[in-house]
């Protein structure tokens, strides 16, 4: 056990004699980061907008206020534009890709929701988007809920007010108005408790990558939407290859450095020297992710509390990428194939497993190949962990798959150490 | 101790090494010489449990190597022929580390680094790093990272290549101060003066086999005090039997169309005498060397080659 730590002590120190190294596993990805970030907005930037577009069949003032709703600033977080357009008009702008989603309210809309009849309101989602759709359905379906609980509460007094004024006269009588004020005011009277607080308030969740959206009492704090969300965990992941890479590069300058021959000839286990490693590369990997995810706190606004799983989760799943690569470095013939191979496996990892594109940005079908690649796999998990939509069993069944695998590449990578060393 | 039994090492239907058989007894230098590809790094590896061996066995103070491989590397040290050094650590990160290796911990391990600083002349260096050092500090902290732990048996694969004089009359007497405290050294060299100097016993390696072996009188009595003298030119390889066949007490090592080494007691004396057998027989003779019964003289006449070949 102390010949483990003190193998990974030797190769910190080792490293903190290169901190080029170190400068370049954060630098390339936070050079990518902010590229991509400032190229989409960035923070203070232009916000994305969902592009509404909607079919106004009934044309009254209950469907106009429903459109009004959607596109209000303090309603979806003023994401949503709604424009209105005749049926072929928006038919025709979706199909081409143009706008994120069509809203269509049927006739007799309004006439339903008074009566209590059943309807339905159709929309239609561009396929070639992914988030901003689901906000304006997340959205229409809050107001679909809102539509539902004022017509249970004020159902006897929307009725009165569709019907008009008694026949004959133009305005409402004054008895009918004071009537229907106090009946409304004791309904608020009533219900006030329920409703105030808390304040039905929209806000972008932080799961951009199922386009959900939370709809919960005062959630000032939550993650913004914001592309560099998307980005960060994708870029961490991308930093913790190049990492992995590098340190599996490291066992062919103990190999080349002839002190893999002189580890070999000492009475201790080879497994312990390559544990050693594979802890010092776990630590390394501890503070890079510690500083990216700070940064995310510091920019955009990650919850804290969710770091030290997230950390956990970034770290176990680093050491068991490099214990892979260093299975390869020790399988193939030279420091030059080893970087080599190892190079021509991990970059279409990173652009397939959602490290140099979000997976939110990809077609759906690549985005499912993706998920599947081990660091897209690693990277779900991780947003699922900093975004408050983990789950303790499925996280708790990914970590031992991830125990696993590593054991199996350990010793993998052990049983071929010592005819390296050779 | 190290016990060499019928020891060989096969690559396929290569045989690196064949039936080498050797004892280094505690507190003895016991010298495997031979030309590259003879086989002394394989057996080095085998007996340092890097390399498994085919056939035989092989011993470490009395554990074998195969069976009881972490057991026989604890009194181990291996100084190899190339550097086996942390380039970016200090001197003391880097005894320390292999301290460590060996099990050692604490003061303890903290008195040995300081200590093998001290014998092996870096201690005023000892927080510097190690790539910042000369070739011979280096040689010397190579050496000294396989002394840390005191081991009773030291394997040295040519320590002192390309190490600059002074450095290696210093190495030396580090290896001569182990073994005055009883260290079992197995040590292989190319330099015939080193291990004249140095080695207790010798034996002669080639081609995976040993050819000779024995104290460095014993190998000077296979030779029998002869001179050798090696002519240069153009020669008959078919008639200098019957040239020399006249002169008295003058062997034929080996000869080909340019080449002829001769092996004769006081060769000086002979000379005049060899050149006329020689010239009879239309040889032309371009350069003469003659060379005092020495290791290398030995390996000349046991393997008809220079060490250096």
């Amino acid at each position: 056990m102390r010949f483990i730590w003190q193998t990974a002590l030797k190769d910190l120190r080792r490293h903190r004699s290169e901190p080029f190294g170190f400068i370049i596993w954060l630098g390339i990805p936070l050079v990518i980061g902010t590229l991509m970030v400032l190229a989409s907005g960035g923070r203070g930037g232009v916000r994305p907008h969902a592009e509404l577009l909607v079919v106004d069949g009934d044309n009254t003032l209950l469907s106009g206020a429903l459109v009004s709703a959607l596109s209000q600033d303090n309603f979806g977080g003023g994401i949503i534009q709604a424009e209105e357009v005749s049926i072929e008009e928006g038919l025709d702008r979706i199909n081409d890709g143009d706008g994120s989603a069509l809203l269509i309210i049927p006739p007799g809309f309004t006439s339903a929701i008074l009566q209590e009849e059943p309807t339905t309101l159709n929309l239609i989602k561009n396929p070639a988007q992914r988030i901003l759709p689901g906000i304006i359905e997340e959205s229409v379906s809050i107001f679909v809920d809102l539509t539902w609980y004022v017509q249970r509460l004020f159902g006897d007094e929307l009725r009165d007010i569709a019907e008009g004024p008694s026949e004959g006269g133009g305005t409402f009588e004054d008895l009918f108005v004071a009537d229907l004020s106090v009946r409304i005011n004791r309904m608020m009277s009533r219900v006030g408790d329920y409703l105030f607080p808390p304040i039905i308030k929209l806000d972008a969740g932080p799961a951009p990558d199922e386009s959900t959206l939370d709809v919960e009492a005062d959630s000032e704090d939550k993650v913004s939407v914001n592309f560099g969300t998307l980005f960060v965990p994708g870029l961490l992941i991308m930093s913790i290859l190049f990492m992995c890479q590098s340190m599996s590069e490291d066992l062919w300058k103990e190999r080349d450095g002839q002190t893999l021959r002189r580890v070999t000839a000492t009475p201790r286990w080879a497994g312990s020297f390559l544990l050693g490693k594979i802890l010092a590369a776990a630590i390394l990997m501890f503070m890079v992710t510690l500083v990216a995810l700070t940064l995310g706190f510091v920019y955009f606004r990650f919850h804290i509390e969710t770091f030290p799983l997230a950390i956990i989760w970034t770290t176990f799943s680093g050491a068991v990428f490099v214990s892979g690569l260093m299975v390869i470095q020790l399988f193939v013939s030279s420091a030059r194939a080893g970087n080599i191979v190892t190079m021509i496996i991990i970059f279409p990892l990173m652009m397939v497993g959602g490290s140099f594109f979000p997976f939110e940005a990809m077609p759906e079908g690549m985005a499912a190949i993706g998920r599947l690649t081990p660091n897209g796999w690693a990277l779900e998990q991780m947003k699922a962990i900093l975004f408050d939509r983990v789950e303790p069993a499925s996280l708790a069944r990914s970590f031992g798959a991830l125990l696993i695998v590593g054991t199996g590449l350990f010793f993998l990578a052990t049983s071929r150490l010592r005819r390296a060393a050779s | 101790m190290i016990e060499v039994e019928g020891f060989q090492k096969r690559y396929g239907d290569l045989v690196a090494v064949d039936d080498v058989s050797f004892t280094a007894a505690p507190g003895e230098i016991f010298g495997l010489l031979g030309p590259n590809g003879a086989g002394k790094s394989t057996t080095i590896s085998c007996i340092a449990g890097l390399l498994t061996p085919s056939a035989g066995r092989i011993r470490l103070m009395g554990h074998d190597v195969t069976t009881e491989g972490p057991r026989s590397r604890e009194s181990l040290g291996v100084v190899p022929q190339d550097l086996a050094l942390y380039e970016d650590l200090s001197a003391w990160e880097n005894l320390d580390y292999w301290g460590s290796a060996y099990g050692l911990r604490g003061a303890h391990l903290r008195n040995r680094v300081a200590e093998v600083l001290d014998r092996i002349g870096l201690a005023d260096r000892a927080k510097e790093a190690v790539k910042k050092f000369s070739g011979g500090m280096k040689r010397r902290l190579n050496f000294g990272c396989a002394l840390v732990h005191e081991p009773k048996t030291l394997l040295l694969d040519e320590p002192t290549v390309g190490v600059d004089p002074q450095s290696r009359v210093r190495l030396l007497d580090l290896v001569r101060a182990e073994t005055e405290k009883g260290t079992c050294v197995l040590y292989t060299t190319h330099y015939m003066e080193e291990a004249e100097n140095l080695c207790d016993r010798l034996a002669i390696i080639d081609h995976g086999k040993i050819i000779a072996s024995g104290t460095l009188e014993e190998l000077r009595a296979i030779l029998g005090e002869r001179d050798l003298v090696r002519l240069s030119g153009k020669f008959d390889t078919g008639r200098i039997g019957e040239a020399l066949a006249p002169l008295d007490g003058v062997e034929l090592v080996q000869a080909d169309e340019l080449t002829l080494t001769i092996a004769s007691r006081q060769a000086s004396t002979k000379l005049s005498a060899l050149f006329e057998a020689l010239s009879s027989i239309g040889s032309e003779i371009n350069e003469t060397t003659l060379t005092r019964p020495n290791l290398e003289t030995l390996f000349i006449k046991l393997t008809g080659k220079e060490l250096r070949e």
